[in-house]
């Protein structure tokens, strides 16, 4: 009795409706996402378009006065802080990823302890980092509630994040570089500052613009480092400070409802910063992508 | 592209036609000591005969080197295999002018005749030129010059043909007969030569086409080739 | 009374037979004449304490073409890494033995592997250009070792000598990864040939490649080895009897009862022998492909 094979082209029913409800499920889950986040968005462009003026940018905080209330020391705090933070987490995480990818003998104990040490760091929530600041850099170093220890706290906030980055980045250029570079005669050192550090640059520089995106939201560990709420000075390094979402977060905490539009005009300042942060780093990892 | 199996294949064929140089020494001393009954030169040509075999093994081992390590293919292998054969027959050619010179030497001191000697002067210069023409054809590739050979080979095999009539007519002289019976044996030595000179063509057009082939096949009379069927 | 010499010379059926040839001829008479480069006396090199090759000695000698063959695992990659101490970079590899290189030992406690590899050179299998451009490929030795004038003059004669400079030099500064995978390789050579080397090891340098590329490296070799003493490791055995003048046969011993296998050389010597007669069955056996 032979077998009359199934002709081609007919897929069998329980495949099909299994694949087809597996589809109609992963559409959902995108659209849950989407939708809560547009919503929200829209939601806060109605409420802070009306307040995006020239004022905003200019003015410093008015708490009595909604009206002539803007952002300015918040902004610029926001920037400096950005600025020292790359300027301290990019030498730090980089060097630190050097040491552990290239030089680092993995069996010795202190070198795992450091692994060890670097993945734990990642986990901590940031508040404590702010307890961390407040105790040693504020109190224990004596530096007082200034700039320089935000910028300090949140360097060890995203420290974590820059390692992985660039030890992902280090460790994606192929070995086989490397051994071209070692036969030519080179040594450990102008291997790594020839050849795998250029490699890695592009890696490098994503993981770190993605580290700020992330410190720039951060508002716990600089509340407890002393960023102020009422600020009307333009921020300097040992001065007192404030950042957007500090100012933010006080913005909705005072019982007038224009406060709240402030609030939300701060919001889109700082999403609107994010993205073309998110965006650059995006370009310059599709730009600099190399296919081995 | 494979400049060392060029370059050696080049020389393979550059050693082959330096033996055959050889070849064509030996053959013109051995029936130059013939004609003239020169001992001396038919020693020589013996001597000279331990040149041509170091050529010839130096070419065996030339052969042998190249296929094991070179791994040629289409006109190549045809070309080291022809090259194989070829150094064969020149290497029998050298030895059958060997045994003319001994011929030579056996008997001369026993008086000859004179037309029979004219008849190996023809024949020999007719192997000779069948010498040449076959090496030529060989290094030109050309298998229509080296058919030709069929019909110079033609020429030696009636010259032959007739010095075995002339000795059987030479008559009751006990000395002129075993003469005679020698120089049969030279005469067949140098048919065989020609014979060589034949096989050599055929190695061209082997080379050439790619097919083996003999020119002249012996089932068949003599006059018509397999083509002709 | 004619004699030989008199006897009418052939006419000229001597086809061929010109200055070239002779040259050649006469040079392959002359290479019998063996300088030697390396010394390898006793080589033991083992990965965590287990030897992976055994006790081998032979003499590399100079301007000739060395191949290695032998069946997987019998050691012969781990042997030539030795020759530009590349096994260093390994941690877990220690060598026992010597290699005499002009009279001092490569392992000796004087002996900085970093000039080694500027004396020996090393091809890779699988081409592996620096992600820059041509140029800077091959300037990157040069560079490295200090030579900053002439660089360009350098860049060309490494170029040339690899066979190379026609195809690029009209695009000297496009990107190393736009040149074919036979180009590749040879730009690899070229980058070691800039900085003037006595030897060229390559591991495999043609089994990533096509049957014209692997052609036209071995032509190359054939060119190289008037300058340069070259020495090949090849799983392709019809390779190491087109290119090589002498040929080490490798093999593995196996030890059943450890659980142990174990690289030996069964047998160095000219290649013709090895492949029309060679001493031991082993090899025999090998090139004939009954190897079971």
């Amino acid at each position: 009795m032979s077998t009359i094979p199934a002709p081609l082209g007919q897929r069998p029913r329980g495949d099909k409706v299994r694949g087809t409800i597996f589809y109609v499920l992963l559409l959902i889950s995108v659209a849950v996402g989407f939708i809560v986040l547009f919503t929200l968005i829209v939601d806060v462009v109605q409420k802070g378009i009306g307040y995006i003026d020239p004022l905003f940018f200019t003015e410093p905080n008015n708490p009595t006065n909604p009206q002539e209330a803007g952002a300015k020391p918040a902004i610029l705090g926001t920037i400096y802080l950005m600025v020292l933070l790359l300027m301290f987490v990019v030498p730090i995480g980089v060097g630190t990823a050097i040491y552990l990818e290239e030089y680092a003998d993995r069996e010795r104990w202190y070198n795992r302890l450091l692994e060890l040490n670097i993945q734990n760091l990642a986990a901590v929530p940031s508040i404590v980092y702010g307890i961390l600041g407040l105790a040693f850099l504020v109190r224990g170093l004596g530096l007082g509630r200034v700039l320089l220890a935000g910028a300090l706290i949140l360097t060890l906030l995203v420290l974590p994040t820059v390692i992985v980055a660039s030890r992902e980045a280090i460790r994606s250029v192929p070995d086989s570089i490397r051994q071209g570079a070692y036969a030519l005669g080179a040594t450990q050192w102008q291997v790594v500052r020839r050849q795998v550090l250029p490699a890695a640059i592009p890696g490098i520089a994503t993981g770190s613009i993605l580290a700020l995106a992330r410190a720039i939201g951060e508002t716990a560990p600089l509340l407890l480092v002393g960023a102020l709420t009422y600020v009307t000075v333009d921020p300097s390094l040992l001065g007192s400070f404030t950042a957007l979402p500090v100012q933010i977060y006080q913005w909705i905490a005072r019982p007038q409802e224009e406060f709240r539009y402030l609030a939300a005009a701060g919001i889109m300042v700082l999403l609107a910063i994010l993205l073309t942060m998110n965006a650059f780093a995006i370009w310059l990892r599709n730009r600099y992508q190399r296919r081995w | 592209m494979r400049v060392t199996l060029q370059a050696e294949l080049d020389q393979l064929e550059a050693a082959l036609q330096e033996e055959g140089a050889l070849v064509l020494r030996a053959l013109r001393g051995c029936l130059n000591a013939l004609e003239q009954s020169d001992v001396e030169l038919a020693d020589e040509v013996i001597a000279f005969d331990d040149e041509i075999d170091q050529s010839y093994l130096s070419i065996e081992e030339g052969i042998q080197s190249l296929l094991a390590r070179q791994t040629p293919v289409a006109v190549d292998l045809r070309l080291v295999l022809a090259i194989l054969h070829n150094n064969l027959h020149l290497e029998r050619m050298a030895d059958y002018c060997v045994t003319i010179a001994k011929l030579t030497k056996l008997v001369a001191d026993v008086p000859h005749d004179q037309t029979i000697l004219e008849g190996f002067d023809e024949m020999g210069t007719r192997a000779e030129e069948m010498i040449r023409v076959a090496l030529d054809s060989f290094r030109d590739r050309n298998a229509q010059r080296a058919e030709s050979l069929v019909d110079l080979d033609e020429l030696i095999d009636r010259a032959n043909r007739r010095v075995v009539g002339h000795v059987l007519s030479l008559g009751s002289d006990l000395a002129l007969r075993e003469w005679g019976l020698r120089m049969i044996i030279v005469s067949r030595c140098l048919e065989r030569i020609g014979d060589h000179a034949v096989d050599i063509g055929e190695q061209t057009a082997y080379l050439v086409s790619g097919e083996f082939r003999e020119f002249t096949d012996a089932s068949h009379d003599p006059g018509t080739t397999p083509r002709d069927l | 009374m004619p004699d030989m010499e008199s006897a009418p010379a052939a006419p000229a059926t001597i086809a061929g037979l010109d200055e070239k040839i002779l040259t050649e001829r006469r040079e392959a008479v002359s290479r019998t004449r063996r300088d030697v480069l390396f010394d390898v006396d006793g080589l033991t090199v083992s990965y965590a304490d287990v030897p992976a090759l055994k006790n081998v000695s032979l003499e590399i000698y100079k301007n000739f073409v060395t191949a290695f063959i032998g069946p997987s695992g019998c050691g012969k990659s781990t042997f030539i890494r030795c020759f530009n101490r590349m096994n260093d970079l390994i941690p877990t590899a220690s060598v026992e033995g010597k290699i005499l290189y002009h009279g001092t030992d490569l392992y000796g406690h004087e002996v900085d592997s970093v000039e080694v590899r500027k004396r020996i050179g090393m091809v890779f299998q699988k081409p592996n250009p620096f992600p820059k451009s041509i140029y800077d490929n091959v300037a990157f030795g040069p560079r490295i070792l200090g030579w900053k004038k002439e660089l360009d003059d350098r860049v060309e004669r490494a170029l040339r000598n690899a066979a190379l400079w026609d195809e690029v030099k009209n695009r000297l500064k496009s990107s190393a990864y736009g040149l074919s995978g036979g180009q590749q390789q040879r730009l690899c050579i070229a980058r070691c040939l800039a900085v003037e080397p006595d030897v060229l090891l390559m591991d495999e340098p043609a089994s990533a490649l096509d049957p014209i590329s692997t052609t036209a490296i071995e032509d190359l070799m054939h060119t190289l080895k008037r300058d340069y003493t070259i020495v090949i490791v090849t799983h392709n055995m019809q390779q190491a009897a087109r290119v090589a003048d002498m040929t080490a046969f490798f093999s593995v011993e196996v030890d059943e009862e450890q659980d142990r296998r174990t690289g030996i050389l069964v047998e160095y010597d000219e290649t013709p022998t090895i492949f029309t007669n060679p001493g031991d069955k082993r090899t025999e056996d090998y090139v004939t492909g009954r190897f079971g």
